[in-house]
């Protein structure tokens, strides 16, 4: 049984619009194990985005734990969650979000400046991970000169730089046209295979949850079915 | 870390390149205005009190008018009297005197004709005190002779007034020939270079103005205290003119050189500190657009905010870095400032040197340099302290939500 990695028990956001209380999540509670390929499926306004945020630790619940390797984080301060983020959970964006005023591989080094790489380390990973994705050529493009799909890619070379053990994807084929998401798509699947990460894809679109084992829907801030299933994509 | 910090700083302030520019140009204006005034005003400073060090320190002035009131003083006409020359040659201490006086009269040379000043000083006892104390040597020609028609000429006589004047040359003032003994060197400043001096007897004579002197010198006796020989002084003068006049208020100033040194270095220190406080202003006004940049930058750079921090980045990391863009606008407008600042100090002493007046110094020091630069840089820190705050203290979530 492989060990869990995330934990979300009895997760509640409430958001305070004016004297009015508006629970986006009720109650949420989840477990991802390490290695896995998690899908998170709703329609908009479900929540789903923000129990990505939560599982990013990029937001703290209202009430409820949020736990990752054991560790109750839903009380760790901003830095110490940057920190932990930084460390062990790489991003890809709808939006790709990328820095606009950096070239592909400044921003891929973006992350393991943080942690304080040397510049020759971070260097040549951060060159490794670009042609790992095809990308090598394009390293000295600025983002408005990529195309989405490249972006896409060098925003998934930039997930990687710290070696994480999670990626979490936001709707990541969203912005781009079917062939180019099934590109994205397999470069998320190859990581789950080659590299065991683990992998919690957010999305509105069934065909992405296709590529997935376990998927999670949540509608009007509860989950409301949780299912594994035989992944159909082949990998 | 700090470098990479730098370079992010630096690329999104290309980013926004005109912005940036004109940021730093709100800065440059101020520090410009610092450096340009404050090395300026310092190099008159320092030109002036070096005219007055010349002076002995045992010498005392007396001036019709009080200290207090420049514009009469300076332009009310008041005279010293003959009765208030001798209550000043009688006081305990004081071993000679020396009356001068200056009126403007017109000189004929060689067929042209200039209005110039004519300063009157008895030679058998100034002569003495200029050469001393006054610091006047000669270029050309020989000091007069008592009793001649002789006079002597400033630097800039032969130069500017009378280009060509030679010793030895024929001058004409009202009616009356004199021939040019001596050339003088520069005395330190054009007005005083433009002036011609004969002896206080010929002045008299040749301007009417037989009685009085706008101003007299006291040399004190050895084995006297300065401030004690200038009470004495007051104390004569008052009782001379109580008893000659009826007047019982004290409309004279006596001063010794050292009180002289004392109220000009003050009145200059005080011009000094109101430009400084003017040309401060600016480089505040220069801070509140930096402060206002920093504010658009962080709210259009809120999403990249929230891209930092999702992949890693602390709230010290934001705050370093926008207070490295505050801080560079404050320094980079700083180092233009202080190139321009110099340029123009520079260009303006040259422009004096060149059309006359005062021989002045640009005083650049490195206190200035290190002052402006270390100022501005401040001035862009404490600018964009609370945009940076702003920044760094956004939650990660909804700076990623922000459109």
């Amino acid at each position: 049984m492989p060990e869990t990695v995330i934990k979300l028990e009895n997760v509640w956001k409430i958001y305070q619009l004016g004297k009015i209380d508006l629970p986006v999540l009720s109650g949420v509670s989840l477990e991802v194990k390490l290695g896995s390929f998690v899908t998170i499926m709703g329609p908009s306004g479900s929540g789903k985005s923000t129990l990505m945020y939560l599982i990013g630790l990029l937001d703290v619940p209202t009430k409820g734990k949020v736990y990752l390797d054991g560790k109750d984080v839903s009380n760790f301060s901003e830095n110490m969650l940057a920190k932990i983020r930084g460390q062990k959970i790489g991003f890809v964006f709808q939006q790709f979000n990328l820095l606009p005023n950096l070239t592909a591989l400044e921003n891929v080094m973006m992350p393991m400046i943080f942690q304080g790489m040397p510049e020759n380390e971070r260097q040549e990973r951060a060159k490794k991970l670009l042609a790992s994705f095809d990308m090598e050529k394009r390293s000295h493009h600025k983002p408005n000169e990529l195309s989405g799909g490249e972006q896409q890619r060098v925003a998934i070379a930039r997930s990687l730089a710290n070696d994480p053990e999670i990626i979490v994807a936001d709707e990541p084929t969203g912005n781009l046209d079917s062939g180019t998401g099934k590109i994205i798509m397999d470069a998320l699947t190859k990581l789950h295979k080659e590299q065991k990460k683990t992998i919690i894809v957010v999305t509105h679109d069934p065909t992405i949850a296709d590529y997935s084992e376990n998927i999670v829907h949540i509608r009007d801030g509860q989950i409301i079915k949780n299912h594994f299933q035989e992944a159909k994509v082949l990998w | 870390m700090l470098k990479e910090y730098f370079k992010v700083a630096i690329k999104s302030l290309r980013a926004r390149r005109l912005r940036s520019w004109l940021t730093i140009l709100g800065v440059v204006i101020g520090v410009f205005l610092i450096v340009s005034l404050m090395s300026l005003s310092e190099g008159i400073k320092t030109a002036i009190m070096q005219q007055l060090k010349m002076m002995g320190k045992d010498l005392i002035m007396i001036f019709p008018g009080e200290i207090t009131d420049m514009a009469t003083m300076m332009g009310g006409g008041l005279e010293l009297t003959e009765n208030d020359m001798g209550a000043i040659k009688k006081a305990e201490g004081v071993e000679t005197i020396v009356p001068l006086n200056y009126k403007a009269e017109a000189i004929r040379h060689e067929g042209r004709v200039k209005t110039i000043l004519i300063n009157g000083v008895s030679w058998k006892d100034g002569m003495d005190i200029l050469k001393n104390d006054f610091g006047w040597s000669l270029k050309e020609g020989d000091w007069p002779a008592i009793g001649k028609k002789e006079i002597i000429v400033g630097s800039a006589v032969p130069t500017d007034v009378f280009p060509g004047m030679m010793v030895g040359d024929e001058a004409v003032i009202n009616g009356r020939k004199f021939i040019v003994s001596g050339i003088l060197k520069s005395l330190g400043n054009k007005q005083d270079d433009s002036t011609v001096t004969v002896d206080l007897d010929i002045f008299k004579d040749i301007t009417g103005e037989k009685r009085g002197a706008k101003f007299v010198l006291a040399r004190v006796k050895n084995g006297y205290e300065v401030d004690e020989v200038v009470e004495n002084i007051k104390r004569n003068l008052l009782e001379t003119r109580k008893r000659v006049r009826g007047l019982d208020s004290p409309s004279f100033s006596v001063l010794s050189s050292e009180k002289v040194m004392d109220i000009v270095g003050s009145i200059l220190g005080m011009i000094q500190i109101a430009i400084f406080g003017f040309a401060s202003i600016a480089i505040v006004v220069g801070g509140v657009g930096i402060m206002n940049t920093m504010y658009t930058s962080v709210r259009e750079r809120t999403k990249e905010i929230g891209i930092m921090k999702a992949i890693g980045a602390k709230n010290s990391a934001i705050n370093t870095i926008f207070l490295i863009e505050s801080g560079f606008f404050g320094l980079f407008g700083g180092l233009g400032g202080m190139v321009l600042g110099l340029g123009l100090a520079k260009a303006v002493e040259f422009a004096v040197k060149t059309t006359g007046g005062l021989y002045l110094q640009a005083s650049i020091t490195p206190q200035l340099i290190i002052f402006s630069l270390g100022f501005s840089f401040l001035v862009g820190c404490i600018s964009g302290f609370l945009p940076a705050r702003q920044a760094s203290k956004l939650k990660p979530v909804d700076a990623l939500r922000y459109e």
